[in-house]
């Protein structure tokens, strides 16, 4: 499937299945929780508690129609419309802001005090939230901000199998480095939909057609893929 | 009203927080290889920023200055950042859920955006009003997001052109944005001229 220029996509597992609802969660992105500071930030694998990122994920869980039979433990990509990101970071950014902008400066014409300038935007603050509350349901209830199920995310196939397999090499037998193998079963260092490793190391003894090499039946090594 | 006019050309244009100071490099490089991503983390920054100035205002005058507090100034500032920015999650989480699932994601890395703290520090030194105050803060982070949509374009635009493979990907993102930091440095004429 073409990917749609005007679609954010992103990638979520399914965590419940619920009669005719699925519920999901976002997957980490690949950034977060692959640096080096993830075990003190709670972003690293089996981290919880209130605040981490773990924690903050399960709170992002959203449920679509489970119309396409979703499963529970699959990776599906969803997705927004991109002009529906926008005008929601505008309704609950931009909103807020103008009120609250637009408040400071008539009090600061009428009174040209700080201290009612700033009671004064802080009411326009709390005035524009409202507002962007009101918008926002509004938007809501058109079905604009629900993420929607664009198509199965292709499957992981885990182990050295799986990666050897996905490794793109000719029909020679290939193996890829070792250290590939534990990031994978983490699933990170992954190419984010394909489940290629980022890194893929193979050799092969390859049989050349042309004459370069002395001697009837010589072969030579090739290497493939980053130097470990 | 002119003064106020200015000095925000100024913030956002003339010293324009990512190409003239060089603040808040991780997110120009980390967030903008779409421009919808880059025009959602501008605008999430524009908001953290301009009211954690106006709360940074208020604790410089009233806490800092009026206790002789000033070498604590930095560790004020995070703590105040780090409160705008759970500030905003909390309420735009009560406000709108759904908005919240769409865009909560940018707001934990505000926090560590040192575009945010230089910004305040900044205003401090300006001994602005609270509105003038307010406006740095506000036109400076429309500067910076004015910059992650541009070069979110750019790479947009890149992505789909050939290049040789030594320059694919992040190479190339530094060259062109050497290349805006040079095309800003044209706003630097509105000042002397």
């Amino acid at each position: 499937m073409s990917r749609d220029l005007h679609t954010v996509e992103g990638i979520a597992r399914v965590v419940g299945v619920d009669g005719a609802t699925a519920w999901l969660e976002p997957e980490q992105t690949s950034s977060c929780g692959s640096c080096a500071s993830a075990s003190s930030c709670g972003a690293g694998a089996g981290a919880g508690g209130i605040g981490t990122v773990t924690d903050r994920i399960a709170a992002r869980r959203f449920s679509l129609d489970n119309a396409d039979d979703l499963h529970v433990g699959e990776r599906v990509v969803v997705g927004v419309a991109e002009r529906a990101l926008i005008r929601a970071a505008l309704t609950a950014y931009g909103l807020p802001l103008v009120t609250a902008l637009t408040a400071g400066g008539i009090a600061e014409s009428a009174w040209a005090s700080d201290l009612a300038t700033m009671a004064a935007m802080a009411a326009g603050l709390v005035v524009g939230l409202l507002a962007a509350g009101t918008v926002a349901r509004r938007l809501a209830a058109r079905g604009d901000l629900a993420p929607r199920f664009l198509r199965i995310s292709s499957p992981f196939k885990g182990g050295e199998a799986g990666i050897r397999d996905a490794c793109v090499a000719p029909p020679q037998p290939a193996s890829c480095a070792k250290p590939a193998v534990g990031r994978a079963a983490a699933g990170r260092g992954m190419g984010e939909e394909t489940g290629v490793p980022s890194t893929c190391h193979a050799s092969l003894t390859h049989p050349l057609p042309n004459p370069p090499l002395e001697g009837e039946g010589a072969s030579m090594t090739l290497s493939i893929g980053n130097s470990p | 009203m002119k003064d106020f006019a200015l000095m925000m050309i100024g913030a956002a244009l003339v010293n324009n927080v990512i190409l003239a100071r060089f603040l808040g490099l991780c997110s120009f490089m980390g967030v903008t290889t779409r421009i919808d991503t880059a025009a959602g983390m501008g605008l999430a920054t524009t908001f953290v920023i301009t009211v954690s100035s106006m709360a940074d205002w208020a604790v410089q005058h009233w806490l800092l200055d009026a206790y002789g507090l000033g070498y604590l100034r930095t560790v004020t500032f995070i703590l105040v950042i780090a409160s705008a920015v759970q500030f905003t999650e909390l309420t735009i989480k009560k406000v709108s859920p759904a908005l919240f699932q769409m865009l909560g994601i940018y707001l934990p890395l505000i926090t560590t955006n040192c575009a945010v703290l230089g910004v305040a520090l900044l205003l401090v030194e300006g001994r602005m009003s609270f509105l003038g105050a307010t406006l740095f803060g506000f036109a400076s982070a429309l500067g910076y997001s004015l910059v992650m949509v541009i070069f979110a374009g750019l790479r947009e635009r890149l992505a789909l052109a050939e290049v040789p493979r030594l320059f694919a990907g992040p190479p190339l993102g530094f060259i062109v944005a050497s290349l805006l930091a040079m095309a800003f440095m044209g706003f630097s004429g509105i000042s002397t001229g």
